[in-house]
This record gives C-alpha cells, sequence and structure tokens, in this order.
C-alpha cells in the first residue's frame, strides 16, 4: 500500500481567540446513526449555528415537569470545532490527506442569557470543504465536536461542562465502527489496524488513500467512543434503500453491543420523526391546537408496532439498556409553511403542494434537544451512583 | 480426473507415490484427444443389450467427465487433439463453469478424420505444461484408441541415427527434461489385443516404461498409467446416471455481479423465506450447511449422481446427447417445447433413468403442460427418492425439486432463497474445501435463525421479551462468526464476498 501523507491546516479568523478547555473537564457523549440520520442538523441546530429562536415543539410534553437545564459554555470561546479530513485528489493513485479545523465561536450579546454563534472564518477563508467530491463522500469525514453545559447554575452541584462528539459527513464509518465488533478499540490511545478494517465488505478492493481515511475514522470514532459518557443513537424511520435499512438495523444491534460491554446510557432519537405519518398528525395537532400535548405513545408505537422498524431489537432491550418510555424519542425539523403550520407530506411521503400564496416557510423543531437532556441527565444519574 | 474403473477396465503399470498436492503448477491438465478416423469405429458390446458407440462417442463422454472435473476443482484445464496435425483448441487455463457448455459444444463438434501422431500430440501436450529451467510441471490424460502412425516430430523409442528417413526426437528426454513433474495418464478405448481395435498396448507400455526410466533417473516423483476401456457399457452407465436440469428463463446474473441494491432486495425476499417457515414450508426440506460424513449405518440405496444445469440462453447445446444418452434426449426434446415427445421419451427410457431423475422429469414436464396437481404429485415422490441419494447429490438434487416446488407454488421467497443457495454452491465449485465448508456452515447458521425467528411471532406478550431476546443473541452469534469469516477469507474473490454480503442483509432482516 503506497504511503499516505498527511499534513494539517488550521484555519482561523485573524485575531480570534481560541480557549478549547481540555477534554477531561467534560463529560463526553457520543452521537451515532448511519449517512442521512440527522447527525449535521442535530449538531448545527445544537450548537446554535441555525439560531436559537426557533421555535421548539414537544411531542409529547413531560409530565413531570421536566426540566432542560441546557446551556452554551460562555467560558469557552468555541462552540463547534469542526475538523474535516480529506483526501486532497481522488486521481492520485498515491493519495494523501490533510486536515482543517474550523471553529464556530460565541459571541455573547448584552445580555450574556443569550447566545449567538458564527463561524470565526470569513466565508473566503472557508474555502471549498469537499475539492474533489465524490458521490458517497468517502474522501472526507468530519469531526464535530460541540461544548455547552448541562445544569443550572444555581442547582445543587451547579452545571457540568459536556462535550457532543460525532464523525459527520461519514456515517458509513459509524455504522461499520459499530456493526463490525472486530473493529473496536479497547482503549482511547488505541488504533484500528489494517489487517482488522477486512472485516468491512469489500475493503481490499478500495483505493489506498481511502482505506487509510477510512481507518484513521474508525480510529478517531473509536478513541472517543472509548472515552465517552453516553452515546446517543439516531435512527432514521423512512430509509427508502434496502442497503439503507440493514446498514441502520446493524448498527443498532452493534451499538446495543457495545454500550452494554461499557455499561454506557443509551439515549435513542428517531430523528426525521415527521417521515412517519401518525407522528406527524401529532405534530401538526399540537401546534395547530397550540396544546403541545399529545397522547401519542411512543412506546407503544416502536414496540409493538414496530413503528421504528426495529421489530424485535427494541422488544428484547427493553427495560435492560434503554426504556422505550424514557430514553427514545421521536423527534423532527419540520419546515412549516408559513403559519404555525408544519408542511403537510402526501402519501408517497412527498410534500405536498402550497395552497394560497407563497409564504416563507418557519423551521419548527420537535423534541430536538430532548434526547441530549436525558443523555446528560443520565450520564450524572451514573455519576452520583458511583459516587464521584 | 476419474474416469471410474470397472470390472472390463484393466490398469497396467503403477503409479509412483510422493506427489505432493497443492495449488502450484503441478495442478495443470492437459487432455490429448485423438480424432483420428479410426475413432468412428464402433466398440464392441458384448452382451448385445445395448447398442454399439462409436470410439468417439465413448471418448468423448470420458472427456466431458473429466472436464467437468477440471471444472469443479477449479485446476487449469487445456485441450490438444491429433489427427496426423496436432491441434490446441482449449489452451491451457482455467475452466470456468459457465465456459463449460460451450467447451462441451466444441468437443461434441469434432469430427475423426485422417491418421494419429500420438507421439507429437505427447510432444505437444508437454509444451503446453512447459514452464521453462522447471521442466514440464503437471497432468497429461490421452484419450486414444492407439496406433500412431503420423508423428513426424519424435519417436516413442531411442532414436535410431542409421534409420532411413527424416529423424525423429527422443519423445522421452523432450518431456521429461531436468526438474520435471509430470504424470501421464492413457486411456485406451478399445481392447489392444488385435491392431485396430484398440491402442498398441506394446508400444505404450514400452513408451510409459521408459518414462518410468527417465523419471527415476532425473530423480522426479512423476506417475504413468495406462487404462484401457474396452466396452462403452460402463461409460454409458455412468452417463445416464445423473439429474440433469434446465433453468427455468428468468434466471439473475450471480449475487456478486448483482447492483448492491439489488442484491439487497433479493437478500430481503429470501429471509422472507426464513422469517416464516410456516408458509414456506419447501425450505425446512433443504439440507444447508455442512455436509454428514458418510455413516456404514446410513440408509442410503442408490448411488451418486452427477448434477448438471444445462444453459438455456442458447438453445439446446449440441453435447446433451453424446454426455447425456437417453437422459439428454428428453431434455432436447424439452427445450424444443415439444412436451408430449419429452413426456414418451421418458417413458421409454424410466428404466434406466435414476429414480428421481423419472420423477422429477415427469414433474416438469406436467408443469410445462401446465398440469400442476400432477406436477405435485410427481414431484411428491422426486422428493421421496432424493432422501436416498448420497449427502451430496442429495442436496444438490433437492435445491433443483425446491426450486420447482417453489415454482408451482408461486413462492418468489423461497425462489431466491434457493436460486442463491444453488448459484454459491456452484459457484463455489472451484474453491478449496476448507473455504467451501465454512460458508456452508454459515449458511446453515443463518437456516438455524429461522427457529428463534419463530419463536418471537409466536410468544405470548409475556414471552415476547423473552423470546426476542433469545433471537437477538443467536443472530448476533452468526453475526460474530461472519466478521470472523470476512477477516479470513478477505481478498479469497468475489464469490465469498457476495454470499457473504447476502447473508449479512438475511442476518439484518431476521428482525
Amino acid at each position: 500500500m503506497p504511503e499516505v501523507k498527511v499534513t494539517t491546516r488550521t484555519r482561523r479568523a485573524p485575531g480570534s481567540r481560541r480557549e478549547t478547555k481540555a477534554s477531561e473537564d467534560s463529560e463526553r457523549i457520543a452521537v451515532v446513526g448511519i449517512p442521512a440520520s440527522g447527525k449535521t442538523t442535530y449538531f448545527r441546530f445544537l450548537s446554535g449555528h441555525f439560531g436559537l429562536n426557533l421555535p421548539i415543539t414537544y411531542v409529547p410534553a413531560r409530565e413531570d415537569g421536566w426540566s432542560l437545564p441546557l446551556y452554551g459554555d460562555l467560558e469557552s470561546d468555541v462552540a463547534l470545532e469542526e475538523t474535516t479530513y480529506e483526501t486532497t485528489d481522488p486521481t492520485d493513485p498515491e493519495g494523501s490527506l490533510e486536515t482543517t479545523t474550523r471553529y464556530y465561536v460565541n459571541r455573547p450579546l448584552e445580555d450574556r442569557r443569550k447566545l449567538w454563534v458564527e463561524l470565526s472564518a470569513g466565508r473566503e477563508d472557508q474555502g471549498i470543504l469537499t475539492k474533489y467530491p465524490l458521490p458517497t463522500k468517502f474522501n472526507q469525514f468530519v469531526e464535530m465536536r460541540m461544548r455547552f453545559r448541562y445544569g443550572a447554575s444555581d442547582a445543587p452541584g451547579g452545571s457540568r461542562a459536556m462535550e457532543l462528539l460525532t464523525v459527520d459527513e461519514a456515517g458509513g464509518i459509524i455504522s461499520d465502527y459499530f456493526t463490525y465488533d472486530r473493529l473496536w478499540l479497547t482503549s482511547a490511545e488505541g488504533e484500528v489496524s489494517e489487517k482488522s478494517c477486512r472485516v468491512i465488505p469489500h475493503f481490499d478492493s478500495w483505493r489506498p488513500d481511502r482505506q487509510e481515511l477510512w481507518r484513521r475514522g474508525l480510529t478517531l470514532l473509536g478513541r472517543f467512543v472509548e472515552g465517552a459518557d453516553a452515546v446517543i443513537l439516531l435512527l432514521s424511520p423512512a430509509l427508502a434503500s434496502l442497503r439503507d435499512q440493514a446498514q441502520q438495523v446493524n448498527l443498532a444491534r452493534g451499538v446495543f453491543r457495545y454500550i452494554k460491554s461499557r455499561n454506557l446510557p443509551l439515549v435513542m432519537a428517531i430523528s426525521k420523526a415527521d417521515k412517519l405519518k401518525e407522528f406527524y398528525a401529532e405534530i401538526e395537532r399540537s401546534i395547530r391546537e397550540r396544546s403541545y400535548r399529545s397522547h401519542f405513545d411512543t412506546a407503544d408505537f416502536l414496540l409493538r408496532r414496530d413503528g421504528s422498524g426495529m421489530g424485535t431489537i427494541l422488544v428484547a432491550q427493553e427495560g435492560r439498556a434503554i426504556s422505550t418510555r424514557e430514553d427514545v424519542f421521536l423527534i423532527s425539523s419540520a419546515v412549516s409553511t408559513g403559519e404555525g403550520h408544519p408542511m403537510f407530506l402526501g402519501e408517497s411521503g412527498e410534500q405536498a403542494p402550497e395552497v394560497g400564496s407563497p409564504t416563507l416557510g418557519v423551521p419548527v423543531m420537535v423534541n430536538t434537544t430532548l434526547p441530549l437532556a436525558r443523555a446528560c441527565e443520565r450520564v450524572l444519574a451514573k455519576r452520583g451512583t458511583k459516587g464521584t | 480426473m476419474a474416469v471410474r474403473s470397472e470390472p472390463e477396465v484393466t490398469t497396467t503399470g503403477e503409479e509412483t507415490p510422493g506427489v505432493p498436492a497443492g495449488p502450484d503448477l503441478r495442478d495443470r491438465n492437459v487432455l490429448l484427444l485423438d480424432l483420428s478416423k479410426s475413432m468412428l469405429a464402433p466398440l464392441p458390446e458384448p452382451d448385445g443389450t445395448s447398442r454399439e458407440r462409436q470410439k468417439i462417442e465413448v471418448a468423448r463422454t470420458a472427456v466431458y467427465r473429466i472436464l467437468q472435473d477440471a471444472a469443479k476443482s477449479g485446476t487449469p484445464f487445456g485441450l490438444v487433439t491429433f489427427t496426423e496435425t496436432v491441434r490446441i483448441p482449449v489452451p491451457l487455463g482455467t475452466i470456468h463453469r459457465d465456459h463449460l457448455p460451450f467447451i462441451e459444444n466444441l468437443i461434441s463438434l469434432l469430427t475423426p478424420s485422417g491418421r494419429s501422431a500420438i507421439w507429437d500430440a505427447i510432444g505437444t501436450g508437454a509444451d503446453v505444461l512447459r514452464a521453462g529451467e522447471r521442466g514440464v510441471l503437471g497432468n497429461i490424460v490421452l484419450v486414444t484408441d492407439g496406433w500412431d502412425n503420423a508423428s513426424t516430430r519424435y519417436t516413442a523409442r531411442s532414436p535410431d541415427p542409421s534409420a532411413p528417413g527424416p529423424r525423429r526426437a527422443d519423445l522421452v528426454s523432450y518431456v521429461l527434461p531436468p526438474n520435471s513433474q509430470l504424470n501421464v495418464r492413457v486411456l485406451g478405448i478399445g481392447s489392444g489385443s488385435e491392431r485396430d481395435k484398440g491402442v498398441d498396448a506394446g508400444e505404450m507400455n514400452l513408451l510409459l516404461g521408459r518414462l518410468r526410466q527417465r523419471a527415476a533417473e532425473i530423480g522426479s516423483a512423476s506417475a504413468f498409467t495406462f487404462q484401457e476401456v474396452t466396452t462403452g457399457s460402463q461409460l454409458f452407465a455412468q452417463m445416464v446416471q445423473a439429474f440433469l436440469d434446465v433453468g427455468y428463463g428468468d434466471e439473475q446474473p450471480p449475487t456478486d455481479e448483482l447492483h448492491p441494491e439489488e442484491l439487497a432486495r433479493t437478500a430481503a425476499t429470501a429471509a422472507k423465506a426464513l422469517k416464516d417457515p410456516g408458509a414456506h414450508e419447501t425450505v425446512s426440506r433443504l439440507h444447508v450447511g455442512p455436509l454428514p460424513s458418510a455413516s456404514p449405518a446410513s440408509p442410503v440405496v442408490a448411488p451418486e449422481v452427477e448434477v448438471g444445469v444445462v444453459p438455456t440462453n442458447a438453445g439446446s447445446p449440441a453435447y446433451l446427447k453424446d454426455r447425456y444418452g437417453p437422459l439428454g434426449e428428453i431434455v432436447e426434446a424439452y427445450l424444443a417445447g415439444s412436451y408430449d415427445e419429452a413426456a414418451n421419451l421418458l417413458a421409454r427410457s424410466a428404466s434406466v433413468l435414476p429414480p428421481v431423475t423419472r420423477s422429477y422429469w415427469e414433474a416438469r414436464v406436467l408443469f410445462a403442460q401446465h398440469n400442476a396437481p400432477e406436477a405435485a404429485r410427481a414431484l411428491l415422490q422426486a422428493w421421496a427418492e432424493a432422501e436416498k441419494l448420497p449427502a451430496e447429490s442429495r442436496a444438490q438434487v433437492q435445491r433443483r425439486l425446491a426450486l420447482l416446488q417453489a415454482k408451482l407454488q408461486n413462492d418468489p421467497s423461497v425462489e431466491a432463497l434457493v436460486r442463491f443457495l444453488d448459484d454459491t454452491e456452484h459457484r463455489l465449485e472451484g474453491t478449496k474445501p476448507v473455504i467451501r465448508e465454512r460458508l456452508r456452515s454459515l449458511l446453515g447458521d443463518l437456516m438455524e435463525l429461522r427457529g428463534t425467528y419463530q419463536l418471537t411471532r409466536l410468544a405470548g406478550s409475556g414471552d415476547l421479551q423473552d423470546a426476542a431476546l433469545k433471537h437477538e443473541a443467536a443472530v448476533e452469534q452468526v453475526f460474530g462468526r461472519l466478521q470472523d469469516a470476512r477477516l479470513e477469507l478477505a481478498g479469497t474473490g468475489p464469490v465469498v464476498d457476495g454470499t457473504l454480503d447476502f447473508i449479512e442483509i438475511c442476518l439484518a432482516e431476521m428482525r
């Protein structure tokens, strides 16, 4: 295999100060999901990149008055750190790897309780993320690291620094890592070997630089999930492709295997829940009536009616690794047609035609912060149980 | 390469032990086929019960068998034909199973004429197997009726410098240069006791004796044998001891050539047959997994049958009658759409066909005649007969029966599963036995998951979680074995990869 060259380049806005806190101080939560499961949206929304003033709808709302003490970490000016690892030229038979880091920084407004996030580099400095795009982005992946705090500062014990991590733009790396336990690292300094990568179907037939990129991605992911305190699994409910469905099932089985072997809290988020026709009706009704309450029974939907296509997998885990009632959330980033009503989807899942004069759509986030808050809650509960 | 020894087949010569096995140059095979005019002569049938067959027909039957063995083992194979001219119609190379019908067609079209240049043919066969400084490495099988009367380049005897005419080189030193390891097997058609009836046994034994002496001189572990086939009846018996099937004209490309999404769709369809055994009972009749070793107490009474599938993409192949006798005629009639004639031929040949073949073809013809109830009855009989077969041919035959049953019942899930299993078995024929067994074992594990999955469907609400947990544990176990197989068999080839891909998708579907 030809040697793969590695260069590292960090792009910064001139004069900007970086104060990334040491990871050891933070509790770490890994977000995993197959390609197009909603990881990017999840990170960008939560870090404020989409703006914090979007309406968030909770369907169903928790009846116990559960609070969501999620805050931006104003002590650190970096809210979201994205490091892109990419091959420079797919046509180069020797290939080479390059890394570029971009920072989304906090810009506290006058009222420090509010937060605005912007990209620190100017547009011209951002460059083109993928210089030589391949159809499935096999020539790059992005490490995403979001910093935030959980817990009110006036609460007992105060708030805790948290980190949310994933490998973005390459859900295939995540799927492969969790699907094939022969790849799993046993220490945060370990390295996925080229030999063990052969457990991935057809790995031998890949270009050498892609093999190396994938191996690095697996290693990166393996290291941070090895050090993770909890895992959020994003599942997409409406995958048209049978291959994607199989990939998601394999990933889910792998994640269950993983969290059991490491005794980690797991929270599941069924993303793009607006694709579930029945749930979508609940969103629509909830918004129309401004009730933000729902009688939608998630557990019944998932366990007894195979609502996420996980069938026996979820039934087998119920009460062991997760509680469907408390640890599984249907989330969505549906877009309203302009009057607070989400867009309607036709029978085929396609967008229904707009009626009347065109209006700007307003993003409506559904339950988006719930999985993260629940993961934090479980991390702290586990820590409390351990007496640390 | 095996032509079975029967009482009429006499063997002279001894094999030299100590030829090491292994996938190296010594595993290459060259077949030398005599196409001299004398091969048109009939081979006597002493008992008079069956029609006399030409030597060339008998030779072709032997050649088909040798070819099939080469394709099955995946060892390189080449064909040299000779009259007074030596030709190489099939250069040395691996015989892909899909190419076999074309080569067999070619052989069926070869017409004998002229004289025999046996020694020149052996010299050319050695050239095909020559590996530079390493000498001549491989195996030669010579099929001839045997009197050399046309060689111009080589002689089997020590060259006589004083002899008149053009000088010919010594065949023995030419085919056995230093470092060589060459096995020569002579299959003589007809008795060599009188001229023009069979091989010139004296001359042939002289050559083989000199070859043995030469091998000893150069320290080569080579083997030289001579067999005579004096009647066609044994080869004929082997010919009809077959289960021959034809496709349905709707075959898909092999698993490893499918588009990934098409592969996923096929695997998902096949998985349905595993998820609901009650609705797809045919699956439970199949044997999937490692083949059981023969046991002395086994109730098996029928002999092994050769199982083949005739490709139908280019009409009826020319070799069918030569190779399969009356069964070939039935298949020809069937492929021509003459179902009544096929039924008549079937009735006439019933006594010589293996019972399972007879019942299956009854079912097949009846199915083609849209007589589904009678076809189902005949197929039921075929299932019963298949049970009596030895393990290897039983598994193959059962897959063909299951395919017809799926067609009869219009069950696409079973059809997809059986097609995959059958295709995989055939395409794995050229791989190492250890790989074959590994994949068979994995497929067996996959089939076993039917049981735990079914429990999740049958369990009451209280037991559902336990059943689901057991099923998930079973799936995880098989998935672990699949990963180990991926690691150990990485780089083995697309057939293995395709099989593992299919199993992996089926596992994901078993949820």
